[in-house]
């Protein structure tokens, strides 16, 4: 290994320690020993059928986390943490050689003992059975010090590249989670980001273009502005979809399709999403008082 | 040999545990929110991925803003970086743990009075914004006390997430026994992780931070269109069915009744091909655009032009 290489890996390290760390965020709301209350026992997951809405109930731990339980190629169950913010599904090295999704003997690296990239043939959380789901192998050091804390361990972390294959629901007033399948590549950050952070930096551009016509030009472009109320309308074209919903110059434009509009940039991205030959809803501000019009934008440019 | 790729593979995996005071028993329940009108109602949040494969919604901070918050069910709470409760003229109270927001709105028209929000750079956060890895700016955390208010439905297939308004009032996570000011000490790995914010902000420096997107809107021509299919041939054509007034399009001299055949040099024979065609026009581009004017009994002309495309849409 050459030097240059062993300097990027210290430096690529450094960045996964620090993204993987922020596990540790609620460490600052105190650590607690003592009083956690035993989970209730999972409930016994019916065998798989092929519903279309998967039902998946889930416990809160006492850290304010959601757990499920899961078999991993028929063995555990295990437990697991449902988190949003996860962009990755993650087992601890335990779990991942009890179930068989990496081999006993397969090379550790020195750090956290990551094995890195694997794939679980089978995993089942309530009613719901999915199949090749990439994770990463990894004793993350927030689950030792979570599972420590409630004297029980915490297998590993269910992320976005499980819950991007449905549209979930979260129910927690129920405890109860719904999966339906859905068709969504799921992007390969593992592949796209390294090559961004060493490559140069190339700004990416990105050109907005509103779906429908409207008839309408505004204040000028900008990205963002941190307080403002709106977009001012600068001209409404004579008979435009704009000029026949009441839309004046001087009008202010907050919201649009249910979208805030602080920026010219936050309209285009509105109306990109609006279809030509359907009312939407433009709220705006005209003389200080708001008022919500309807808009039919026409299909054009 | 460590293989860089397997080093790699946890770069962008930020997880967010919270280890809270044991108050084991407080069960969430019913609030005494019943006079929220809000409360049964559902609203579309419209959301971001970034880059790193993370929910971005926007939020106003007391009517601040809008400030981009990461939704996050590993977060204990509602985390504002400091930065960001600066711009909202959020002033935490010295020796209060959390700061209360008198009025938080979420893009999309929920609105949540009252809520308690820990004023703190994570530094998950700090790291990612110094090397600028998700492509946009995160200003805070929607954790639990926020998501919990919620039934959730998340599509990543649609522009909008689904948030349903429950009757239900989360507890706050209790506030430290130990504060930082009694120098209890985190355990060692806390240490270790707590450094790296820092540690990314000097990477930041040596490896340059990752551009934000930057976005640019459409030109603008000036023309409504429609398509047409022959009954015959079963052939579909763009036709131009209205032209606005002092537009780039009429000063072009574009009639309304001409068919649209090429634009920008490929060929158009529905919509779907139109708009593909001219998805990236910018204002002050040359647009150039050729067109089938007059009917069979007259003699059908073949015209070229060249617009330029103006601001507006």
């Amino acid at each position: 290994m050459g030097k240059r290489d062993t300097w990027r890996i210290v430096l690529v390290f450094g960045l996964a320690l620090l993204l993987t760390s922020a596990a540790l965020l609620g460490v600052c709301l105190g650590l607690a020993r003592a009083g956690f209350r035993p989970q209730a026992p999972a409930k016994t997951s019916t065998p798989a059928k092929t519903t279309v809405k998967a039902v998946v109930p889930f416990s809160m731990l006492p850290s304010n986390h959601m757990l499920v339980q899961a078999t991993i190629n028929g063995k555990g169950p295990y437990r697991l943490i449902f988190d949003l913010g996860a962009p990755i599904t993650l087992l601890s090295n335990q779990v991942s050689e009890a179930s068989g999704v990496v081999k006993a003997d397969a090379p550790r690296s020195f750090l956290f003992s990551m094995r890195g990239e694997a794939e679980v043939a089978k995993l089942q959380v309530g009613d719901l059975t999915t199949t090749k789901l990439p994770v990463i192998v990894l004793d993350h050091p927030a689950l030792k010090i979570l599972g420590e804390a409630l004297g029980r361990p915490v297998d590993g972390i269910i992320g976005f590249t499980f819950f991007a294959r449905y549209r979930t629901t979260i129910d927690y007033q129920a405890n109860q989670m719904t999966f339906e399948p859905i068709d969504f590549p799921i992007r390969d950050l593992l592949r796209e980001l390294p090559g961004r952070l060493a490559g140069p930096k190339t700004i990416r551009r990105r050109v907005l273009a509103p779906r429908g016509f409207w008839g309408l030009r505004l204040a000028r472009w900008s990205a963002g502005n941190i307080n403002s109320a709106g977009v001012p309308i600068v001209a409404v074209l004579p008979g435009s979809p704009a000029a026949l919903a009441g839309l004046q110059p001087g009008d202010v434009l907050t919201t649009l399709n249910n979208r805030w509009t602080t920026s010219v940039a936050d309209v285009y991205a509105a109306v990109a999403d609006v279809q030509p030959g359907r009312d939407v809803s433009v709220v705006i501000l005209r003389d200080g008082k708001e008022q919500t019009l309807m808009v039919r934008p026409a299909d054009g440019i | 040999m460590v293989k860089l790729s397997s080093l790699l593979t946890s770069l962008v995996l930020t997880v967010m545990i919270a280890l809270v005071a044991a108050h084991a028993g407080q069960k969430p329940g019913p609030g005494n929110e019943d006079h929220d009108p809000q409360i049964g109602q559902f609203f579309q949040v419209p959301y971001r991925l970034t880059d790193t494969n993370h929910f971005l919604v926007r939020v106003r901070i007391n009517g601040k803003g809008p400030f981009n918050f990461l939704v996050d069910s590993g977060a204990p709470a509602l985390y504002v970086a400091t930065e960001t409760a600066a711009k909202a003229g959020l002033k935490p109270v010295k020796g209060e743990f959390w700061t209360v927001i008198d009025r938080l709105d979420l893009e999309g028209g929920a609105r949540l009075p009252g809520i308690k929000a820990r004023v703190e750079d994570p530094f998950q956060l700090v790291g990612m914004n110094a090397l600028g890895l998700p492509g946009a700016s995160i200003d805070g955390i929607l954790g639990f006390t926020i998501l919990a208010r919620f039934r959730l439905e998340i599509d990543p297939t649609r522009d909008s997430m689904i948030w349903t308004r429950l009757n239900h009032a989360p507890p706050d996570p209790p506030v430290p026994r130990h504060g930082a000011r009694d120098g209890d000490r985190p355990p060692p790995e806390l240490q270790v992780m707590n450094a790296l914010g820092p540690l990314a902000k000097g990477l930041a420096f040596l490896m340059g931070k990752q551009p934000e997107e930057e976005c640019y809107p459409r030109g603008f021509l000036g023309l409504e269109w429609a398509e047409t299919r022959d009954a015959l041939s079963g052939q579909s054509t763009v036709r131009i069915s209205r032209v606005v007034e002092g537009s780039p399009a009429a000063k072009a001299n574009i009639q309304a009744g001409d068919r649209l055949i090429r634009a920008r040099g490929q060929s158009v024979t529905s919509l779907k091909a139109a708009r593909a065609a001219l998805s990236a026009i910018q204002a002050g581009n040359p647009v150039e655009l050729t067109l089938e004017r007059g009917n069979e009994k007259d003699k059908v002309r073949e015209l070229t032009v060249t617009i330029t495309a103006g601001e507006g849409l």
